[in-house]
């Protein structure tokens, strides 16, 4: 292998690919990036065995080949180095990296023992916009479980209709649901849903967040892949295997209260910024009391820790319903505001053990559910 | 050579061949799915597997495949990772922080996994219900079918009947079980009827060995799915597959309820769940103050038991109030603080019900408006729940006979006596105004 690159080209390919690398120790070729040049096309590839990655970038070949060496490295080396041309090449499993003035060997494993990345089982694809895509899946992505015990819900659901997409995350305190509605409709046969990991929806944000481009999804029925091209034709830039969460996704439309005990609409700012002063003294629990008194129009914020103090606020909104007082986490409270884009939101309350809502007004692409705690 | 051991024979010679990373990476979870024709199919957990069983290593395991069996001339691999899921079996320790109970319910069999034969708290007030729970989820199908369970509102009827599901998916896992409150099912049929699917609602539902449905008294005069339900329990019943029934009253005193349909519930067997006693009460509440990991004692639980006798999720709400205070208050609570939290609990029958709330849900319950019932007219479908209510009143609040005449448009008082003792004197003999009696009373003091 030999072979003359740009060093930004290399490291815009490394810094994708190395994400998922070195968290593997029973086999440690996983912490290697497998670099592959065939025709004018550098390709590197990395896996984790649930998710991979193959990420192709223009070179000047001299020679084909392939070689893996440590990813980190090589990522930490690139960085480093000059931005000027790269050479590269392969000599008995040594990689020789020169560049201006530098004179580098990284010693390298056989790409023979390299994981191979599974291919589509299918040629059915579906296109997407990937900005939307990945923004909405920002907005839901922190809020599957942790918790390997309900597999399905550790994930991200996916349900494809034909006029909309759906993206779904629960950890079984709160839900967030992202609607993405096309305009011209899918051209799919019947409502699709499947659920990925977590991790495979971090992957996708990152390499899909800095371009505006057709995404193109292949679903099979154990895995799923994602691939973006290059913009001059259609040869794949990057794409992104991983397996689905097996298993049904809860019912999760039950979980979604359509009506609410007491309504507040609300200036986001400014909720956000009280609940932060109000947590401050919201000790340990996390809990803050949410207290609306619908006559007055006002919504009050109290928190209070025997050993530190109290704090009570208030915000004057619009309110209709019954008056209540509710505890909240007020993280959990944060983490949806902080997800909802618009001036104002709704703040629906169900009484002291039911589901609370949030959304944004005058948008029904989100929501956001959360679980109260349990008052005294 | 059954699959098993070939596999197990291929694994141990190809651990020879590769390293230890490689063979641990690589051949976890794998087994053979079948054999047919000299060809073997072998599943693998992920499509990573696959790729690499196929590329590389497919030439060794099938010499070694080749060597134990001399028929096989193929190999292929597929991904199925169903197989290795694993159960769920942490339990997180209780916080304040509520969680979607939708979320803990099996998706195919509807059922919570709280409700489990373990934590049933038997006791004389619910032996016989129990006993034929437990037989019924030995042996599905061939005892006791239909079971009909019923009892009062808290009483753990919901428990029972979803524990009978959770015995019989660990004791035949093969087995479908589906567990439904009435509200769905008829909803169910509504939709169904609505989007021209009938057919394939019902075939759905003649699918499951064991059938389980909830409060099975709000069918009452729907009378469409009263029928589908009769096809739909015609054609399990056929099929010796179990149905599990609870309803607050029994099959009897089910008003709107058509005949052929009663009849059919009282066929198997019935069962019902009284109010606990005070031994009882205290067994609940050791088991559930256990559960939740707080530590009360006695004299407060005693103190809890006396009070409240006729409600066990009541009986859990004290509880869990009390839990609230002690981890708050970081101190134990003495019996002072006890009956000031649970003084809504305790009190709150005796603020709620008066003269007017007893004619109010009598007339709900009867399906009458108020008015009727204080209204001179002697119909005798009037006559007789005015009747009721007042026995009730004379019963309940020691209301005073002139006084209820008034109550009734200005009666007389002898009107009231008569009424009294005939409904005194009937509930010796008729079982379902005893029934009715009973329900109009859990509703006055829920």
């Amino acid at each position: 292998m030999n072979l003359i690159i740009l060093k930004e080209n290399l490291k815009r390919g490394l810094d994708i690919v190395e994400r998922i690398t070195g968290k593997n120790l029973t086999l440690p070729i996983l912490n290697n990036v497998l670099i592959s040049v065939k025709k004018n096309l550098l390709k590197l590839s990395t896996t984790d065995l649930e998710v991979g990655i193959n990420y192709w970038t223009l070179t000047k070949t001299e020679k084909e080949g392939k070689i893996t060496v440590p990813a980190k490295l090589i990522l930490s080396l690139v960085n480093s180095l000059p931005n000027k041309k790269i050479t590269l090449e392969e000599k008995d499993q040594v990689l020789n990296i020169n560049c201006d003035n530098y004179n580098v060997k990284i010693k390298g494993q056989s790409p023979d023992d390299f994981p191979i990345i599974p291919k589509t089982e299918t040629t059915d694809f579906i296109e997407i916009n990937s900005i939307p895509f990945y923004k909405g899946i920002s907005q839901v992505v922190e809020f599957s479980s942790l918790n390997q015990t309900k597999p399905e819900i550790s994930g991200i659901y996916f349900n494809l209709q034909k006029n909309a997409l759906k993206i779904v995350a629960t950890d079984s305190f709160r839900l967030a649901e992202k609607t993405l509605y096309f305009k011209d409709g899918m051209d799919i046969k019947k409502e699709t849903s499947f659920i990925i990991p977590q991790r495979t929806a971090r992957e996708l944000i990152n390499i899909t967040s800095e371009r505006e481009d057709k995404l193109k999804m292949y679903l099979s029925s154990s895995q799923v892949l994602f691939e973006l091209s290059f913009p001059e034709g259609n040869q794949p830039q990057i794409q992104l295997v991983s397996r689905l969460i097996e298993g049904k996704y809860p019912n999760y439309q039950e979980i979604i209260p359509q009506k609410y005990e007491t309504q507040v609409v609300v200036s986001r700012d400014e909720l956000i910024s009280q609940i932060k002063t109000t947590s401050l003294f919201s000790g340990k629990t996390n809990e803050i009391k949410i207290n609306v008194n619908v006559n007055k129009n006002k919504m009050e914020l109290f928190a209070q820790t025997p050993e530190i103090g109290e704090n009570k606020s208030e915000i004057l909104v619009k309110a209709e319903g019954k008056n209540t007082e509710t505890s909240f986490n007020f993280k959990f409270l944060l983490d949806g505001l902080t997800n909802i884009k618009s001036d104002e939101v709704i703040f629906g309350i169900n009484g002291i053990e039911g589901p609370a809502i949030l959304k944004p007004v005058g948008d029904t692409s989100y929501l956001y559910v959360v679980m109260p705690i349990k008052g005294n | 050579m059954n699959n098993e051991e070939l596999w197990q024979a291929v694994l141990a010679q190809i651990q020879f061949n590769i390293s230890q990373a490689s063979f641990a990476t690589w051949f976890k979870n794998t087994k053979i799915l079948n054999k047919k024709e000299g060809l073997v199919i072998v599943s693998v957990p992920n499509n990573f597997s696959k790729e690499w069983l196929e590329n590389k290593y497919n030439k060794i395991i099938l010499k070694t495949l080749h060597n134990l069996d001399e028929g096989i001339k193929e190999a292929q691999y597929t991904v199925n990772h169903t197989e290795f899921k694993k159960q769920p079996t942490v339990s997180l320790p209780e916080t304040d922080q509520l969680e979607f109970q939708e979320l803990k319910i099996n998706r195919e069999t509807n059922l919570n996994p709280r409700y489990t034969f373990e934590n049933f708290v038997v006791g004389p007030f619910n032996e016989l219900p129990h006993a034929a729970a437990w037989a019924v989820s030995k042996n599905p199908g061939a005892v006791y079918n239909p079971l009909f369970i019923y009892g009062g509102v808290g009483l753990g009827k919901t428990h029972l009947i979803q524990a009978i599901g959770d015995k019989v998916k660990k004791n035949f896992p093969r087995k479908k079980i589906k567990y439904i409150p009435s509200e769905k099912f008829i909803s169910g049929v509504v939709n169904s009827i609505r989007d021209h699917s009938i057919e394939s609602f019902k075939t759905q539902y003649r699918k499951y060995d064991v059938l389980i449905i909830d409060d099975i008294q709000f069918l009452a005069g729907k009378e469409k799915t009263q029928e589908e339900f009769f096809h739909i329990f015609n054609t399990l019943y056929e099929e010796n597959k179990q149905i599990i029934l609870s309803a607050d009253r029994p099959p009897k005193a089910i008003s709107a309820l058509e005949d052929r349909l009663r009849s059919r519930f009282e066929g198997g067997m019935i069962a019902d769940v009284d109010f606990p006693d005070f031994e009882t009460r205290m067994a609940i509440l050791k088991v559930k103050s256990q559960e939740k990991r707080v530590n009360i004692s006695d004299e407060i639980l005693e103190y809890i038991a006396t009070n409240i006798k006729k409600n066990i999720r009541e009986l859990e709400g004290a509880l869990n109030r009390l839990a609230a205070y002690q981890k708050i208050n970081n101190k134990d609570a003495d019996l002072l603080i006890i009956k000031n939290l649970l003084k809504t609990a305790i009190l709150s029958p005796v603020k709620v019900i008066n003269p007017r709330k007893i004619i109010q849900i009598v007339a709900e319950f009867y399906d009458l408006k108020e008015k009727d019932l204080i209204a001179a007219s002697r119909k005798k479908e009037i006559v007789r729940p005015r009747q009721i209510a007042m026995y009730l009143l004379r019963n309940e609040l020691s209301n005073s006979f002139p006084a209820i005449g008034r109550k009734f448009g200005g009666k007389d008082h002898t009107t009231a006596i008569h009424a009294c003792t005939k409904i005194a004197k009937e509930k010796e003999e008729n079982e379902i105004l005893v029934e009715e009696i009973k329900l109009i009373k859990e509703q006055l003091y829920l």
